[in-house]
C-alpha cells in the first residue's frame, strides 16, 4: 500500500486519507485517498456507481466513514455533520440541487446560517451581502424570486452563492453540467477559473471527460468504489483517463446498420400539452413523425417539456389539443391500456415512481402490461400462476434478469441495473410497434447502457419504431438515426447526427439557433 | 329592532368563540405540517387539552380567581397538549410510523383515557360514575359580560388570546429564524439537512407547538358550551374541521384566521338558529344546521384540495440515510 | 430462525406483542385508579364469560360476543380492503351509521322483510363510501377528513330519520321483536342456536362475516382484481402508467368498503340485540374499533377474524368489571393503545429482520470459515 505521509511544504488543504464506507451489502468506497492543493481544480472521475458520491458526503460530514482520516491542512478533522463542514469552510452544491423551491433564493441562500438579532431575521443585511457578492464574482441572481421560477441556470448560481455566503474556501461541484446547455457549462468553466484565481479550492465530480481536461487540474480517478490513481491533466489523454475510469478500452460508438426506414408509425400533429408546475403550456403546438425502422431522438435539456411530451403521448396527460396517430388510428383520447395494447411500449423516465411496483416481485412486475390477457387470467378473474412463473422464467433467462431469489424476489432488493432490465424485458416482450423510450441508460454503468443501446437498436432492425428521449449528449449523437431538438416546449430543429456536431446541437438545445421544422 | 340586534349579537358570541377554536387549533396544525409531519391527532390533543384544564378548574376554582386563574388553567391545557403530542411525535418522527393510523389511535385514546380519568375522580369524590366535569365557577374567570346599550355581549377571554397566538403564529413562521428552518423541513428536508438543520429537533418542535395550539383550543372549545362537560362525547369532530380550516386557509395564519370565522359562523348557526327569526322563519328542522359546519366543509374541501399548496414533504418519514 | 422470516409468523408475534402492550397499560391505568382490585378487574376484562360459574351462561355469553364480532368483523374488513387500495377508511364508523339508518328505517317504518332491509343497509354504506371516493379521485379531498365529516353527517341524518320509528316515551326506536320489524329478523340457526343456551341473537349473521373475510381474502389474493387494487395501494403512478383505471379502482374500492360496513350495520341490528338511541352524540364506535382489528389482525382478512373477536371480548371483558370502581371504558383505551402500537409494527417486523439478516451472515461467516479450513486441508492433501 501507498504510503500517505503529510509534510508541513505540502500545500494540501483538505486531505481524505484512506476512507472505507460500507452500506449494507456492498462497499461504496473501499480504501480511498483523496488530496486536494490549495487553490486547485481538482476533477474526481468515475462511472455511476463508483463511490464518488459517497466519498463527498463523508467530506460533507453527512455520512461517516468506517476507517481513514480526513486532515485540513494537516491537522485531522471529525466532520459530524454538514455543521462542521461549514466551520472548516468546506461547501458543495449537490447534484440534485438543495433548495426549497417555495422558498426566495435570498431565503435559500441564507437558510442555516441566518444572520439574526434573537432570533428575529435581518434580512436587509443579508440581502446586502448577497448583492455583493454576486456582483464581485458575476453570479446574476435575483434575490427575491421564487426558487421555482427561476431558471436552472440560476438555481445553480444560488447554489454557488450559498457556498460564498459562508465564506467557504473549499467548494465541491457534485456533477454541476448535467442539466446545463453547452453554452451554460462554458459559462459554468469560467465561474470556476474566477473562484480559483481568488483563491478557492475545487473539487470537481464529473464523469465527463471532455469538461475535466478542459477545466481541471489534477484528476482522482475511481472505479466500483476503489481508488485507481492520481494523474496531473497535463501528462495525460482524454483515452487514459477513460482506461482508468472502466478498467478496458470503451467502444464509444454504438454499432449499427444503415436504417431501413418504413411506414410513420406514429403521427403527432399540434399536439399541445399542459404543464403541471406553470401556469404555461409544457408542449407548444408540435408535430412529427416517428417511421418504422428508425431510433428517433428526442434531445434537449432537462425541462423543456420531454415529460410533458411523453406523457401526451402515451396517455397519462391529455391532450389540450392537437392529434395524435398510431398505425393509421386516432388514438388523441384512446386509454394509456387501449394505446398499449395497440402496440405501444413505455420504458419510463422514473423508474420507481412509474415503471415498477416495488413491492410487488419480480413476477408480478413482469406482467404488470400483460396481467389481464387470458395467458394470466381465466375467465373468472383468477390469475393464473402457474403460466405467470413460467412467463417470467423465459423472461429471466431470456433479458439476463439477476435477482436473489429469481421470479419471486421483491422488485425493491434489486439493483437498479436489473430493475431496468426487468422493465426494458417486459416493454420489449410485448412485441410493440412503437417503442418510448425515456432516458432509459440513467444511472446504469457501462456494461448495462451498452445492453440497452443494443435493445434499442435490435428493435429498430426488427422494423420497429423507437423514440428515444435523453438527456446524454453521447447518447444522443450515438444511437439514433434522427434528433429533433426541443427548447421551450416547441421543436427548434431537426438533425443528422451524422453530420452534426456537439456544438451545434448545443445551440439548439439552448434556444440560440431555432428552424422551422415542418412535417406534410 | 332592538329584538334583531340581540340575535346577531348571540350569534357573533358564538361565531367569535366557535372561530377561536378553530383558529387555534387549525394554527396547531398549521405547525405540524410546515415541519412535515400531518397532524391527524388533533382532536385527541384537544381532548387531553380540556382534561387538564378542565381538572385544574375543577380542584382549584374555590381557590383561584382572575388572572392567575385564567393563566394557570391555559397554562395546564397547553402542558397536557405538549404532552400528549409527543405520543405523535416518538412514533412519527423517530420510529417513522404510519401518521394515520398513529393520528386515529390518538384520537380514540384521547376521548376512552378521559372517560375513564372523569369518572374516576367522580368515583372518588361522591361515588357516582358520572363522565361529566363541573368547572362552573372556574369558568367565569374567563368571561366578561359588555353591555352594549341594551344588548349584553359575554365576552370570553379566550378570544383575546386567540388573536395572540393568531400574531404570534403568524411572527414565529415568517419573521424569525426558527420559522425559516421549520418551514425548510416541511418542504425539503433534505435540503434543510444539507444546510445543517437537524430536521427531527424541527419535527419535534412542529408537533409540540401543535400539541400546545390543540391543549388551548380544547379547553377553549369545551368552555364554549357552558360550565360542564360530558368527556365522552369529545370534542365533535372539531380537530377535523380546524384541519379543513387549514386546508382552505392554505396553511398560512392569515387566511386561516378568515376561513376560521366563515367555519365559526355555520358552527355558531347550529346553536342560536331557533332564536334568530330569519332563519327559524325558513322552518328546517335543527338537524341542518347541526349537520351544517360538516356540509360545508367537505363542500369547501371539493372545491380548495385540488390545487393545495401543501408543504412538499408532509407525510414522508425523513430517513437520515435517505437522500 | 427461520420462523422469524416468516411474513405471517411476523404478523403474529407483532400483534402479539401489542396486545401484551396494551393490556400492560390498561392494568397500570387500572392500578392509578385503584390499586386494590386492579389485578382481579384486569382477570375479569380477560376472561369476559368465563366469569360465569354456569356452563349454560357462560355459552350464551359467549354467543353474544360472537354476535358483536359479526359487524367488528365487516367494519375492519371495510378498512382492511381500502387500506390495500392505500386509502384510510376513517368513514367505515359513518357507512356503518347509515347502514344502520337505512336497515331500521325500512324495517320498521317501511315494515320490509330481512332481505331487502340487508340490501338497503349495504346500499346506503355503499353510497357513503362512493361519496368519499369521487371526492378522492376526483377533487383530490384526503378520505380521511371527509370520511369523518361524513360520519357527523351521517351521525344527524340517522338521529333525524329514525326519529320517525321511535318509542313515545323514550329516546329508542321501536323494539324489531314487536308487530312492526319482525320480518325484519334475521334467520337464527336452530340447532346451533340451542348450542348457545337459545341465544336467540345468534343469527346468519355470524357464519356469513366469517365466509366473507374468507371470500375477501381470496378475491385480494387469487383474483386480477386483487392484483390491481394492490398495484394501485402500493404505487398509485405505476398503476396508472400501465393502464389500471385507478380513479376507477379508487372509487369501487371504498363503495365496497361501504357496503362492507353497511352490512355489518344490518348483520347487527337486525339480530334485534339493540335499538338505536335517538339522541346518539356520536357514530357507534364500532368502525373505530375496525381499525383496531385490521392492524391488529396484521392486515390479513384472516388474522381480522381473530383480532376481531379478541377486541370484542375484552370490550365485553369490560362491562363485567365492578362499575363503581373502574369505567368499562378502560377496555376502549386498551383498544385504543393497541391501535397506537400497531403504528409501531412496521419497526417490530424491521427488528425482527434484523436479527435474521445477522444470524443468517454469522452462519454464513461460520460456514466459509469452515469450508476455507477444509480447502486448506485438502490442499495439505494434495502437497503430500
Amino acid at each position: 500500500m501507498e504510503q500517505v505521509t503529510t509534510q508541513a511544504s505540502e500545500p494540501y488543504v483538505i486531505e481524505m486519507l484512506h476512507i472505507t464506507k460500507e452500506f449494507p451489502g456492498i462497499k461504496a468506497n473501499d480504501d480511498i485517498t483523496l488530496q486536494l492543493k490549495r487553490g486547485e481544480i481538482h476533477a474526481l472521475l468515475g462511472e455511476n456507481g463508483a463511490g464518488k458520491s459517497t466519498l463527498m458526503s463523508v467530506l460533507f460530514g453527512m455520512y461517516q466513514p468506517e476507517a481513514g482520516e480526513i486532515r485540513k491542512d494537516g491537522k485531522v478533522v471529525q466532520i459530524k455533520d454538514p455543521n462542521v463542514a461549514t466551520e472548516l469552510g468546506i461547501g458543495m452544491v449537490h447534484q440534485h440541487f438543495k433548495l426549497v423551491e417555495c422558498f426566495t433564493v435570498l431565503d435559500n441562500i441564507i437558510l442555516g446560517i441566518e444572520p439574526n438579532t434573537l432570533g428575529f431575521l435581518k434580512k436587509a443585511d443579508a440581502r446586502a451581502k448577497v448583492l455583493e457578492l454576486s456582483k464581485h464574482y458575476g453570479l446574476q441572481v435575483d434575490p427575491d424570486a421564487k426558487v421555482e421560477d427561476i431558471s436552472v441556470g440560476m438555481q445553480q448560481r444560488t447554489e454557488i452563492l450559498k457556498m460564498l455566503f459562508r465564506d467557504n474556501e473549499i467548494l465541491i461541484f457534485d456533477e454541476p453540467t448535467a442539466v446545463l446547455t453547452p453554452q451554460e457549462i462554458t459559462e459554468l468553466m469560467q465561474i470556476m477559473n474566477n473562484l480559483k484565481k481568488e483563491g478557492k479550492s475545487i473539487l470537481f465530480i464529473s464523469h465527463k471527460l471532455n469538461e475535466i481536461m478542459e477545466v481541471a487540474d489534477r484528476c482522482t480517478v475511481l472505479r466500483k468504489g476503489k481508488y485507481i490513481g492520481t494523474v496531473n491533466i497535463a501528462d495525460t489523454t482524454k483515452e487514459e483517463l477513460s482506461r482508468m475510469m472502466v478498467g478496458r478500452n470503451v467502444n464509444f460508438h454504438v454499432q449499427k446498420e444503415e436504417a431501413k426506414i418504413g411506414e410513420a408509425v406514429l403521427k403527432v400533429r399540434n399536439m399541445t400539452v399542459a404543464s403541471k408546475v406553470h401556469k404555461n403550456n409544457a408542449v407548444k403546438h408540435v408535430s412529427f413523425d416517428v417511421h418504422a425502422g428508425e431510433i428517433l431522438c428526442i434531445a434537449g435539456i432537462d425541462g423543456n417539456g420531454q415529460t410533458e411530451l411523453v406523457h401526451g403521448i402515451t396517455g397519462l396527460e391529455p391532450l389540450v389539443s392537437g392529434s395524435i396517430t398510431m398505425c393509421g388510428m386516432d388514438i388523441s383520447k384512446t386509454s394509456i391500456r387501449k394505446r398499449s395494447v395497440m402496440g405501444m411500449s413505455h420504458i419510463p423516465e422514473d423508474r420507481h415512481k412509474h415503471g415498477l411496483v416495488l413491492d410487488y416481485t419480480l413476477e408480478d412486475n413482469l406482467i404488470l402490461q400483460r396481467y389481464f390477457t387470458p395467458e394470466f387470467t381465466n375467465k373468472a378473474g383468477f390469475l393464473r400462476r402457474k403460466n405467470i412463473r413460467s412467463y417470467a422464467n423465459r423472461l429471466i433467462e431470456q433479458y439476463d434478469i439477476r435477482s436473489g431469489q429469481g421470479p419471486i424476489t421483491l422488485a425493491r432488493s434489486m439493483s437498479g441495473g436489473n430493475q431496468q432490465k426487468a422493465i426494458v424485458a417486459r416493454e420489449i416482450d410485448k412485441n410493440p410497434e412503437l417503442l418510448v423510450a425515456v432516458q432509459p441508460t440513467r444511472g446504469l454503468d457501462v456494461g448495462a447502457i451498452e445492453y440497452i443501446h443494443s435493445q434499442l437498436v435490435a428493435q429498430r432492425d426488427a422494423g420497429k419504431a423507437v423514440l428515444l428521449i435523453s438527456l446524454e449528449l453521447d447518447e444522443v449523437m450515438d444511437v439514433p438515426d434522427r434528433i429533433l431538438v426541443m427548447y421551450e416546449g416547441e421543436i427548434v430543429g431537426e438533425l443528422d447526427p451524422k453530420n452534426t456536431t456537439q456544438e451545434e446541437l448545443g445551440l439548439y438545445m439552448a434556444g440560440a439557433k431555432k428552424d422551422e421544422v415542418t412535417v406534410e | 329592532m332592538l329584538q334583531i340586534l340581540e340575535q346577531y349579537t348571540l350569534l357573533l358570541q358564538y361565531t367569535l368563540i366557535f372561530s377561536s377554536v378553530l383558529l387555534l387549533v387549525a394554527l396547531g396544525g398549521c405547525f405540524s405540517e410546515h415541519s412535515g409531519v400531518i397532524n391527524l391527532g388533533l382532536e385527541g390533543i384537544m381532548v387531553i387539552g380540556a382534561l387538564g384544564g378542565a381538572l385544574f378548574m375543577y380542584y382549584f376554582q374555590d381557590k383561584l380567581t382572575g388572572f392567575p386563574m385564567i393563566a394557570l388553567t391555559v397554562l395546564t391545557s397547553v402542558a397536557c397538549g405538549v404532552l400528549y403530542s409527543a405520543l405523535l411525535g416518538v412514533a412519527c418522527i423517530n420510529f417513522k410510523a404510519d401518521q394515520t393510523i398513529v393520528g386515529t389511535a390518538l384520537n380514540m385514546l384521547g376521548t376512552a383515557a378521559a372517560t375513564v380519568i372523569v369518572k374516576a375522580v367522580n368515583l372518588a369524590r361522591d361515588g357516582k360514575p358520572s363522565d361529566e366535569l363541573i368547572y362552573r365557577l372556574g369558568r367565569s374567570s374567563f368571561i366578561k359580560g359588555l353591555n352594549f346599550g341594551e344588548t349584553n355581549f359575554e365576552f370570553n377571554w379566550f378570544m383575546a388570546i386567540a388573536v395572540v397566538m393568531l400574531i404570534v403564529a403568524y411572527v414565529v413562521l415568517y419573521k424569525t429564524k426558527f420559522g425559516l428552518r421549520l418551514m425548510s423541513c416541511g418542504e425539503h428536508p433534505q435540503a434543510a439537512a444539507s444546510v445543517g438543520i437537524s430536521v427531527y429537533k424541527m419535527r419535534w418542535s412542529g408537533v409540540l407547538i401543535s400539541g400546545a395550539y390543540g391543549g388551548l383550543g380544547g379547553i377553549c372549545y369545551i368552555m364554549a358550551g357552558g360550565g360542564t362537560w360530558h368527556f365522552s362525547y369529545g370534542v365533535a369532530g372539531f380537530g377535523f374541521l380546524s384541519l379543513a380550516v387549514m386546508i382552505f386557509g392554505q396553511w398560512k395564519p392569515g387566511k386561516i384566521a378568515l376561513a376560521a370565522l366563515l367555519f365559526g359562523v355555520f358552527r355558531a348557526l347550529s346553536n342560536v338558529n331557533g332564536s334568530i327569526s330569519l332563519l327559524s322563519s325558513l322552518n328546517l328542522p335543527p338537524t341542518v344546521y347541526n349537520m351544517l359546519p360538516y356540509i360545508v366543509s367537505l363542500i369547501v374541501l371539493a372545491f380548495t384540495s385540488k390545487k393545495s399548496r401543501a408543504p412538499k414533504a408532509e407525510g414522508i418519514p425523513y430517513d437520515k440515510g435517505q437522500r | 430462525m427461520k420462523l422469524l422470516k416468516n411474513k405471517t409468523f411476523q404478523s403474529l408475534i407483532s400483534s402479539l406483542i401489542c396486545i401484551i402492550l396494551g393490556v400492560l397499560v390498561g392494568y397500570i391505568v387500572l392500578l392509578i385508579i385503584n390499586a386494590e382490585g386492579a389485578g382481579k378487574a384486569m382477570i375479569t376484562i380477560l376472561k369476559n364469560f368465563f366469569v360465569y360459574p354456569n356452563a349454560k351462561m357462560r355459552m350464551e355469553y359467549f354467543g353474544t360476543v360472537l354476535v358483536k364480532m359479526a359487524p367488528l368483523l365487516m367494519c375492519s374488513l371495510s378498512v382492511l380492503f381500502a387500506y390495500k387500495t392505500g386509502l384510510f377508511n376513517i368513514g367505515a364508523a359513518g357507512q356503518y351509521c347509515i347502514g344502520i339508518c337505512a336497515c331500521l328505517f325500512t324495517a320498521l317504518y317501511l315494515h320490509w322483510s330481512w332481505p331487502l332491509c340487508l340490501l338497503s343497509a349495504v346500499a346506503a354504506g355503499a353510497l357513503f363510501g362512493f361519496i368519499v371516493g369521487v371526492l378522492k379521485s376526483y377533487r383530490n379531498v384526503n378520505e380521511v377528513i371527509s370520511g369523518i365529516m361524513l360520519n357527523w353527517i351521517a351521525l344527524y341524518i340517522t338521529n333525524s330519520v329514525l326519529s320517525l320509528v321511535k318509542e313515545p316515551s323514550s329516546p329508542y326506536t321501536y323494539k324489531l321483536q314487536g308487530a312492526r320489524g319482525k320480518a325484519a329478523l334475521l334467520p337464527q340457526l336452530g340447532f346451533v342456536n340451542q348450542i348457545f343456551n337459545n341465544n336467540k341473537y345468534i343469527t346468519i349473521a355470524v357464519p356469513i362475516a366469517i365466509a366473507v373475510a374468507i371470500i375477501i381474502w381470496v378475491v385480494l389474493e387469487k383474483t386480477k382484481f386483487g392484483y390491481e387494487l394492490k398495484a394501485t395501494g402500493f404505487n398509485r403512478n405505476a398503476a396508472k402508467y400501465c393502464g389500471m383505471a385507478e380513479k376507477r379502482n379508487a372509487i369501487l374500492t371504498l363503495v365496497i368498503a361501504g357496503a362492507l360496513a353497511g352490512l355489518g350495520a344490518s348483520f347487527y341490528y337486525q339480530s334485534g340485540i339493540e335499538q338505536w338511541e335517538c339522541t346518539a352524540t356520536s357514530v357507534p364506535g364500532m368502525g373505530f374499533n375496525g381499525i383496531a382489528a385490521t392492524f391488529l389482525g396484521g392486515l390479513n382478512p384472516i388474522g381480522t377474524i381473530f383480532s376481531s373477536y379478541f377486541l370484542q371480548h375484552i370490550k365485553e371483558g369490560g362491562t363485567h368489571i365492578d362499575t363503581m370502581k373502574y369505567s368499562a371504558q378502560i377496555s376502549d383505551l386498551i383498544s385504543s393503545v393497541i391501535i397506537y402500537l400497531c403504528g409501531f409494527v412496521l419497526f417490530i417486523k424491521y427488528m425482527m429482520n434484523k436479527i435474521t439478516v445477522k444470524s443468517e451472515e454469522r452462519k454464513k461467516e461460520r460456514l466459509a470459515a469452515a469450508a476455507s479450513a477444509v480447502n486448506s486441508n485438502e490442499k495439505k492433501g494434495g502437497d503430500r
